[in-house]
């Protein structure tokens, strides 16, 4: 069966089909005009980028690891280094929510592939049982109480039927490729951009702007989601030479879409945000002692009992744990 | 105005290029020669009953993860990663032959094909699956979707970084260069190329590479332009490798010129001796037994 078919279950004739034209109408930007490809943008920020950079690179030692800037070290580094640097010490946590993202994910792409969604729950963990599950969704799955797996199940069926609902299985002329991985190395490669977009619809530009990207969310709505659109938007600028003329971002839970344009402030701000970014995690890896920011997630961050300024921030008065070469008194810049 | 992207028109003149560098028959000969001598002094080495097939990935393990060469299974396990370049290149194959209007349906047909295959093959003397179609066969649905959606975003990479039209006579997919051939080698290569056409009478090669180009990219492509040199007169050898890396933008071309092969060669012989080594040590692992750590220090 290919691209087009839909299974019975999910028939819903008007309200679906509905549903599915504004949502195109909105990846497609009707009415909007796609911008015109400036040629020298991409080098231009590039270049930009690998001259902020050079002092950092320089700063590394030539046997320090690749710096890599994906969005979720970005996120971190930029809200709290020492955050980051104690997630990064800490052995890896499964959460029903990572779960969940994960396995919603793949429903989507597989809608997106072959416009087919049979068994929510059996399709998703096939797809985890041929891909290598490298990130342990199984088996984080398999050690969940029955009734936490039943109720996960039950959460990953709704996601699904929302997407066979409201998702139109993109046309096969559109080149629709999902998971697609991006890679931009900088500095001769001792700094990496890297992002994987859920879904790229469009074939390379011409003289317009002609690839949308889409970025699949199973949680809530938040503020945090814009930015990681506009890192990935930077990244396929920097990697095709044209910038994407949408980003938009899915939310299986609700059915909302946030669609913007993308335009050269878009790639510019993007570009400040990533440089920030990169810096510090240069610094990190160089063995610079970690800023620390108190933030809002201050209460969860698994560093907290070494870090004054974040015990201070939450009011706790659990008992200090030196740090691992870190000082812990007093709030640093 | 012409339709095709910038970028595109670029690299397709980068593979179509006249070419420019000669190799000397005598120098061909001479690298032959001096191959085929180091590669059955590793192999002598290799236990007993065992050969050693070197391709791209061993080539690039060996240079880049040493250390990892001894724990690598030579045992093949199909995956949606292992088979995306072999489902892609047909699926590529059928939309620049125009039998498929894009790299989504060509896949469909391809996979379906496949699974065609797969169940006539085991009774017909005439049909023989794709190496991948009976694994695909077993797999659920969801497990489907994956090999199918990995091969279309392959597919459609390679499929919209060459402006076909200007390539003549592609050979997509195709087969592998095997040197030496023949049975009694225990140290045969393996070289594998994407796509291959003609300029005047010499092949240019184009090779589709994961993530990003690493700093050793020269050995990466010359593998390939190495190994189809080998089994060819000079007049006929690769006059170039083009190589490209989706996922980053990255083009890269090297000249197979004299200087070039017999860098690749030396690179390739290096790589032969790390395997040999670690072939060595797992075999006497395998004797001796598990290593046992007491207080610390490994008995």
């Amino acid at each position: 069966m290919h691209c087009g078919s839909v299974p019975i279950a999910v028939k819903q004739p008007v309200t679906g089909v509905l549903a599915r034209d504004g949502l195109l109408r909105r990846l497609r930007g009707d009415g909007v005009p796609r911008p015109e490809i400036d040629p020298g943008l991409a080098g231009g920020l590039r270049d930009w980028l690998e001259d902020g950079l050079v002092e950092s690179v320089g700063a590394l030692s030539s046997g320090t690891d690749v710096v890599r800037v994906n969005k979720e070290s970005l996120n971190q580094v930029l809200l709290c280094e020492a955050h980051l640097v104690a997630g990064r010490r800490a052995p890896r946590v499964g959460t029903v929510e990572l779960a969940r993202g994960s396995l919603v994910d793949a429903l989507f792409r597989q809608w997106s592939t072959i416009g087919v969604i049979d068994d929510p729950w059996a399709d998703a963990v096939a797809s985890f049982e041929v891909d290598g599950d490298r990130d342990g969704v199984l088996a984080f799955v398999a050690g969940l109480p029955e009734t936490h797996r039943r109720r996960l199940a039950a959460e990953v069926a709704e996601h699904a039927a929302h997407i066979t609902e409201r998702w139109p299985v993109p046309s096969p002329a559109w080149l629709p490729r999902t998971q697609e991985r991006l890679e931009v190395p900088l500095c001769g490669g001792r700094v990496v951009l890297a992002g994987v977009v859920d879904l790229v619809l469009g074939s390379p530009a011409q003289e317009r702007a002609s690839v949308c990207l889409v970025e699949l969310k199973s949680g809530a709505r938040r503020l945090e989601h814009r930015p990681d659109l506009h890192f990935y938007a930077l990244l396929e600028a920097l990697r095709s030479g044209a910038p994407p003329f949408r980003i938009a971002t899915y939310y299986t839970g609700t059915g909302e879409l946030d669609a913007e344009p993308v335009g050269e402030d878009t790639l510019v701000s993007a570009l400040a945000r990533v440089l920030d970014g990169a810096i510090r995690l240069c610094r990190l890896s160089a063995g610079v002692e970690p800023q620390r920011h108190p933030n809002q997630l201050c209460a969860w961050c698994v560093g907290l009992p070494e870090c004054a300024p974040g015990q201070k921030r939450v009011g706790a008065d659990v008992a200090l744990v030196p740090s691992r070469g870190a000082a812990v008194d007093g709030e640093s810049s | 105005m012409s339709k095709v992207p910038a970028r595109v028109r670029w690299f397709t003149d980068a593979l179509l290029g006249p070419a420019t560098e000669d190799v000397a028959p005598g120098a061909l000969a001479q690298l032959r020669d001096d191959l085929a001598r180091d590669l059955e002094a590793l192999g002598a080495e290799l236990p007993d009953g065992e050969r050693l097939q070197m391709d791209a990935f061993k080539v690039r393990m060996a240079h880049r993860h040493p250390d990892r060469c001894m724990s690598i299974d030579d045992a093949f396990v199909p995956s949606s990663r292992s088979s995306r370049r072999a489902v892609g290149v047909a699926a590529v194959n059928r939309c620049v032959r125009g039998r498929s209007p894009n790299p989504a349906v060509a896949v469909a047909e391809v996979l379906a094909e496949g699974l065609e295959d797969a169940a006539v093959a085991p009774g017909s003397g005439a049909v023989r699956a794709p190496w991948w179609a009976q694994w695909y066969a077993e797999l659920p649905r969801g497990g489907r979707a994956v090999v199918c959606a990995e091969a279309v975003t392959w597919a459609t990479q390679l499929l919209t970084a060459v402006d076909w039209q200007q390539v003549p006579r592609p050979v997509i997919g195709g087969r592998d260069d095997w040197w030496p051939q023949g049975r009694g080698a225990r140290v045969v290569l393996k070289g594998r190329a994407d796509v291959r056409c003609l300029v005047g009478r010499r092949p240019v090669l184009l090779v589709v590479g994961t993530g990003r180009c690493q700093a050793d990219w020269r050995v990466e492509l010359g593998y390939p332009g190495l190994v189809a040199a080998l089994g060819r007169d000079a007049s006929v050898a690769p006059c170039r490798v083009v190589g490209v890396w989706p996922q980053s933008g990255q083009v890269r071309v090297l000249p197979v010129d004299f200087a070039a092969l017999r860098a690749t060669a030396t690179a390739v012989v290096a790589g032969v001796g790390t395997w040999v080594d670690s072939r060595i040590e797992a075999e006497r692992a395998k004797q001796v037994g598990p290593a046992v750590v007491v207080h610390g220090v490994t008995v």
